[in-house]
């Protein structure tokens, strides 16, 4: 019997190791990372403890006012949580010890820090620890992201731009958990439930609008692939902002929604209509996206907005009282999150490993690794770039195939325009996956696999010690895989974490067997409606795949002879301008869909040669532009801010006593007016 | 020598109207071929003083010797982030010969074109210095077997005119109706092949049959499919009897009323028009500049025929037609060539029903000599409207009747550069379609 | 009435020969015998100066080589009775001529392409006739698809590869690579005299060989061009759909 001091102990671990990280940092970065290797596999620990246990444990801290207290808890969803993050850690604390010399050892001490804020969000039961959780984490990122290569104009703006949509994020916080403290008279919501109030819609929609700030769900994305994109920054970095940074948008959106007893119809119209947006956009601008970290970015605003699409079906699933469905859409986005968080941040490493080595992040500049032990990490990434494209039988697929097999259940909605638009939000998300299959091919296509006699063989071709790149890797894309085979586990897991939301025994409802696969190897979508099991499907698929090389081996008729590939009858290709690149890969899109992409192309320069021939006495630049209107429409915004505040510092605040004596007399005359009219 | 249909007059400057159309050298000395487009007239005189390097594209593709591929690069530059070349090069279906292309490109959009010719060089001019004209007739016309008619006509009339010979007309007649079968069967071959990239799986199928039909007419009544070895000094081999012509005739109507009705559903098929209008304009300014000639100069609004800038017999005696378009772009084009077709077969009437029946050819002597000449300077020329546009053989002989000079001005040379041009800015797909309607070949600018 | 081209291909009826159950017709293997033509060229050598191509040889036995007839007809009238009617080849046998006449199998068949047949030309610097009546095998008359076979666009895909044209210098290594490209088992088919003897160009300075010695050749189809028919004939003898003697009697 696992007592609660254990786990008040190993949290207590947990804290202090990676605080003293954190002060090792400046001296000794392999230090601190291994310090975080360490804490995260407490995480991990703990939070397996506690979804296994299924009870949830508080610790108090201090008393703040009469009816608050500042907590601890360690409850099964926020443990949940810590499980996904902690497995992240741990894989990106594994790169950063042998490849993070980059950068200077600030950054090993910010991105602990990073990760000890995220802890106590995510263990916090009181609104102030969240805030304080909050605005540390911010914090923490916004000088992570300044230690980012680049020019340093735009890494500054990144940066800022990130503080700015972090602040405004907790600003909404802030308005949500005010909502909250009228509602109940305390600020120890976060660990209670049910609560009904007047203020449901105002929680809802700032907890929606503050969370999605977080996230980078539409339309405010370019907070999500921005400060990646054009800071450059470093890639464990990224990592950590991409996977668990939007984990933490996650979970306060899902804890916020699940304390509310009673939803709304249009909430659920509201979030599905923004999901879908943000499923789109994502795919769309990460399929033409020739940025290395700017594609993986994006690609996050997708899931991200899948993750919010089953949100929103599980809230309009519970309005029309169907447990079964809310439930199975709780499950998804759980689900989703899990599966998304390990494949994005294995993204993130293996491109920032190939940037490192290619010292760009272009995936127009051909590739120069070359050499043995790779063969590992080429698995991985291919892995990766899989299950994020939902092939089967990986994790992205299986959580893919639980969104959108909620979404097929549409059907069930009372309401004609519920089941209008969850089928549509259904078709958009299809697109989606579509159009993501080509950014995922991109960036393992072109960013890894594309590379020329020439350029590979002018550079050294060194490879940053294969095998232990290839650990990292290697433990992220096996927990790719066994989340995938092994989603029977997942699902247990979600369910006990979800308990708390959850109207049936999920665990047991959904996962059964079926036509002759054993028992608890089948996941159920609906009762009736689809099943799959991942562990069958992964068995059939090496089964059916080995059988043709096992009879070609024992029959001896396997026969292999190399050549080269065909490029109409010309030799190889020796320059990288002479093979279709990343840019042209990802052209028709951009062509064929100009109206969404806003699609410019011109003609920037046009001057004249000197001595060629008469015919054709030109020389000129050609563009290709795409561009991001939101973005135009912040940059506007931002103008408009410097405007009026450049205005009221000249106009309304110069520094002249006399203006300022000016105010005062206006002032104290208001309120002289004020008492007036109101005590008499 | 005194060339009828010439007039000898020193030109100083291309531009306008008046075309630059070859630059061959004889005695030592360079002379240019113009032609004045607006008044259907050949022009001779020495190279014009200021002459921009244009032609040295020409040249250096006409001329290079075989061995590699050449680019002929329109000479600008670009730049941009993202552009490839992308080769679509010797072996590929879109160019069944060989011969290839390099598209600068960043995706989509062609921004430059760069063909890469020289693949089939074989150089017939330099081997057959030294033979005798009716053996070097064997390797001109299997220079470019699909204009083989147009290339041993215009070689044996500039070698009839070398030798002063008094051909008899039949022959001039007769070699005119192989020339517009040829016409025929060329048209309909890039008719078909337009069809076949759009996937009109029908409307290809009923092209090629029609086709087929020509080559055996081909076939029966001249000997061979393509035409080869109709041709002699002298004549023809061959005697279209009046029968003969009556059967020609019969048979090429109903070909072409069947023909007329295929191009009626090809007119109201949205979905072919499509595909060609709008796509690789060739502005008329253009196409004059850059020395654009035949169907695709024809259909950018340029009025040049060389049957009526040349007009050795029959041509002299009957009615052409020039069929023109003003669209520019590749339906234009198309359609230029589906009214030569309909006109084709007027002119075979005049031809089959006026000929003159007065023997096919001279006999045979064994040495024939030229007109003795002390001008080291003395060629003869022909020009002929090949169905890809204007072909110039010019010939000198040695004393005693060997080739002594040969230079060969195919049609399809001289249109490479407008094809580049006209294609920038377009997209992939369009690519098939401009190619099939400039009619460009390979074997005939390579020779 | 609208226009519907299904109706109007179905109106139309069938073009189709019906070779190889009938023999070809006159039209199908066209000919014209034409007078001789007076000179030659003493360049021209090997035996008999008529031929510009050296196929002739009277010495010590009657042989022409038709891998080597351009078909210019300048040996008529010579002694030869070469006439090149239709009847022209089984009468050039009678004359006791080489059995290279009609396409022959040189060195090996593969009759697992019999049903499924996949062939790439390539165009090594031809004068255009033979790429045309390569490509005239899909028109109605001849259609190559009910026989199986078919024409593909890159050699990965192709089980043969037919050659057309007299091997250029500049088309060496393009062909040398389109063969290593073709997976195995594969077949090469030599098309036109240009590609199995260079033809007419065989003295030219850009002629490099003959093809089979570059490549290992399994069928020869002689012609300058070939016919249709002659060429559908060597490629059914390659896949084995037909026999030798099927064809020739």
């Amino acid at each position: 019997m696992i007592s609660g001091t254990i786990l008040v102990e190993i949290i207590l671990c947990i804290f202090v190791v990676f605080g003293i990280g954190t002060i090792l940092g400046p001296l000794s970065k392999k230090a601190a990372y291994s310090l975080g290797i360490v804490g995260s596999l407490l995480g991990v620990l703990l939070s397996l403890l506690v979804l296994v246990k299924g009870e949830a444990v508080s610790i108090f801290l201090w008393r703040v006012t009469a009816a608050s207290s500042a907590q601890l808890v360690i409850s099964p969803f926020s443990s949940y949580f810590l499980l996904i993050s902690s497995l992240v850690w741990l894989g990106t604390c594994l790169y950063s010890v042998r490849y993070d010399d980059d950068y200077p050892n600030t950054l090993s001490s910010l991105l602990l820090l990073t990760i000890l804020s995220m802890v106590l969000i995510l263990v916090s039961g009181d609104a102030i620890t969240f805030l304080v959780g909050w605005e540390s984490m911010t914090i923490a990122s916004f000088f992570m992201i300044l230690e980012g290569k680049g020019n340093s104009e735009g890494v500054r703006s990144a940066a800022f731009l990130f503080l700015a949509f972090g602040e405004g994020s907790s600003v909404f916080i802030m308005l949500a958990f005010s909502g909250f403290y009228s509602s109940v008279g305390s600020f120890n919501f976060l660990s209670t439930s049910g609560i009904i109030g007047p203020l449901g819609s105002w929680i809802f929609i700032t907890s929606l609008i503050g969370f999605g700030l977080k996230m980078g769900i539409a339309p405010f994305h370019i907070n999500e692939w921005l400060p990646i994109a054009h800071s450059s920054a470093p890639s464990n970095a990224s990592a950590l902002l991409s996977a668990t940074l939007t984990l933490m948008g996650v979970y306060g959106l899902i804890n916020t929604v699940s304390h509310l007893a009673q939803y709304e119809l249009w909430w659920g119209w509201l979030t599905l209509a923004i999901g879908g947006i943000s499923a789109l956009l994502g795919a769309l601008f990460s399929s033409v996206s020739e940025h290395s970290k700017g594609l993986p970015a994006y690609s996050t605003i997708e899931n991200n907005g899948m993750i919010v699409i089953a949100i929103g079906a599980y809230l309009l699933a519970s309005y029309y009282h169907l447990a079964l469905l809310a439930d199975f859409a709780m499950i998804a986005a759980l689900f989703h999150a899990f599966s998304h968080s390990i494949s994005k941040a294995s993204l993130f490493l293996f491109n920032g490993w190939i940037s490192k080595v290619k010292r760009s992040f272009d995936l127009n500049s051909p590739n120069i690794i070359s050499g043995k032990g790779i063969g590992l990490a080429r698995l991985a990434g291919i892995f990766t770039v899989l299950s994020l494209a939902a092939a089967p039988p990986l994790a992205g697929y299986v959580s893919e195939w639980m969104i959108l097999e909620v979404l097929f259940q549409s059907f069930r909605y009372g309401d004609l325009t519920s089941q209008i638009v969850g089928t549509l939000v259904g078709a958009v998300i299809a697109l989606a996956a579509g159009i993501v299959i080509v950014a995922m091919t991109k960036v393992y296509g072109f960013g890894f696999l594309w590379s020329t006699k020439v350029e590979t063989q002018k550079e050294s071709g060194e490879v940053y010690g294969g095998k232990a790149l290839s650990g990292s890797l290697v433990y992220l894309f096996a927990l790719i895989i066994g989340i995938g085979v092994g989603a029977p586990g997942v699902f247990f897991f979600a369910s006990n974490a979800a308990s708390h939301l959850l109207q049936t025994d999920a665990f047991s409802t959904f996962v059964t067997g079926l036509l002759g696969v054993p028992a608890y190897f089948v996941i159920l979508s609906g009762i009736p409606f689809g099943g799959f099991s991942p562990t069958f499907t992964a068995v059939f698929m090496l089964g059916l795949l080995s059988v043709p090389v096992l009879i070609a081996r024992l029959g001896g008729t396997l026969s292999i002879r190399r050549t080269h590939g065909w490029f109409a009858g010309n030799d190889q290709p020796a320059h990288s301008y002479e093979l279709y690149n990343s840019f042209g890969y990802s052209t028709p899109i951009r062509i064929m869909l100009r109206f969404l992409l806003r699609t410019k192309e011109s003609v920037v320069h046009r001057g004249v040669l000197n001595n060629t021939v008469v015919l054709a006495p030109e020389e000129y630049v050609v563009e290709l532009e795409v561009l991001d209107a939101f973005k135009r429409f912040y940059d506007l915004l931002a103008k408009w801010t410097i405007w009026l505040s450049t205005y009221v510092s000249k106009k309304v605040m110069p520094g002249r006593l006399g203006l300022y004596l000016v105010y005062i007399m206006i002032a104290f005359t208001f309120v002289l007016l004020y008492i007036l009219f109101t005590v008499a | 020598m005194i060339h009828k249909y010439v007039e000898r007059r020193q030109v100083q400057e291309v531009g306008g109207p008046i075309q630059l159309s070859s630059i061959f050298r004889a005695g030592g000395h360079s002379y240019a071929l113009l032609t004045d487009t607006a008044a259907n007239k050949t022009i001779l005189s020495e190279v014009p003083a200021r002459l921009g390097k244009e032609f040295e594209l020409l040249l250096k593709g006409g001329q290079a010797p075989p061995g590699a591929p050449i680019d002929l690069d329109p000479g600008s530059k670009v730049e941009g982030y993202g552009l490839f070349t992308f080769r679509y090069g010797p072996v590929t279906y879109g160019v069944p010969e060989a011969g290839g292309f390099k598209l600068v490109t960043y995706g989509e959009r062609i921004i430059k074109v760069i063909p890469q010719v020289n693949f089939k060089k074989r150089l017939v001019e330099n081997k057959v210095i030294g033979w005798k004209p009716e053996d070097a007739l064997l390797l001109v016309e299997r220079s470019a077997g699909n204009f083989s008619a147009s290339y041993s006509t215009c070689f044996v009339t500039a070698v009839e005119e070398a030798l002063n010979l008094d051909v008899p007309s039949q022959a001039k007649w007769t070699r005119a109706v192989a020339i517009e079968l040829e016409r025929i069967y060329n048209h309909l071959y890039v008719f078909g092949r337009l069809a076949e990239a759009a996937s009109q799986n029908v409307a290809t199928a009923q092209i090629n049959a029609l086709r087929e039909r020509v080559l055996r007419l081909n076939g029966k009544y001249f000997g061979h499919r393509y035409l080869f070895g109709f041709n002699t000094i002298g004549g023809v081999r061959l005697d279209i009897s009046k029968e003969d012509g009556r059967e020609i005739l019969d048979s090429i109507r109903t070909l072409i009323r069947e023909f007329s009705d295929l191009v009626e559903y090809f007119l109201s098929s949205r979905i072919f028009l499509d595909r060609l209008q709008g796509t690789a304009r060739l502005p008329k300014q253009d196409a004059l500049n850059l020395g654009a000639v035949g169907p695709c100069a024809r259909g950018s609004g340029v009025e040049w025929d060389d049957r009526l800038t040349y007009p050795i017999e029959p041509y002299g005696d009957i009615y052409i037609n020039i069929e023109t378009d003003n669209g520019e772009d590749t339906m234009a084009r198309t359609m230029v060539r589906i009214r030569e077709i309909q006109s084709s077969v007027v002119v075979l009437r005049e031809l089959l029903d006026k000929m003159p029946h007065d023997g096919p050819r001279l006999e045979p002597s064994s040495e024939y000599s030229p007109i003795s000449s002390n001008d080291p300077a003395d060629f003869s020329f022909c020009r002929i409207e090949s169905p890809s546009g204007d072909l110039i053989h010019v010939v000198q002989l040695d004393e005693q009747g060997r080739i002594a000079n040969l230079q060969v001005r195919p049609a399809s040379l001289v249109n490479w550069i407008p094809f580049a041009k006209s294609l920038e800015n377009n997209v992939f797909t369009d690519f098939q379609f401009a190619f099939e309607s400039f009619g460009l070949s390979y074997a005939d600018s390579d020779r | 009435m609208p226009k519907i081209w299904v109706l109007r291909g179905i109106k139309k009826g069938i073009l189709t020969n019906e070779f190889p159950k009938k023999k070809p017709t006159a039209e199908e293997i066209p000919g014209r015998a034409v007078p001789p033509v007076a000179t030659t060229n003493s360049d021209w050598v090997s035996g008999e100066k008529v031929c510009p191509t050296g196929a002739i040889q009277s010495a010590p036995e009657r042989r022409i080589d038709m891998g080597k007839c351009i078909y210019c007809q300048r040996c008529a009238g010579s002694g030869f009775d070469f006439d090149v009617s239709n009847k022209g080849r089984v009468k050039a046998l009678q004359a006791n001529v080489n059995d290279n006449n009609a396409a022959e199998v040189v060195a090996k068949r593969l009759r697992i392409f019999k049903r499924s047949f996949h062939i790439l030309m390539i165009d090594v610097g031809s004068c255009n006739a033979c790429n045309l009546e390569v490509l005239n095998l899909s028109n109605p008359y001849y259609d190559l698809t009910r026989f199986g076979i078919f024409f593909t666009n890159s050699p990965k895909h192709a089980d043969a590869l037919i050659v057309v044209g007299a091997l250029n210098r500049a088309m060496v290594d393009v062909l040398k690579r389109t063969y290593e490209s073709m997976p195995e088992p594969k077949l090469v088919i030599s098309a036109g005299a240009c590609a199995i003897s260079g033809g007419i160009f065989r003295g030219t300075e850009s002629f490099v060989s003959p093809i089979q010695d570059v490549l290992p050749v399994d069928v020869v189809i002689p012609g300058c061009p070939p016919t249709p028919i002659q060429i559908l004939e060597g490629l059914l003898l390659a896949v084995g759909k037909i026999d030798k003697e099927a064809v020739l009697h």
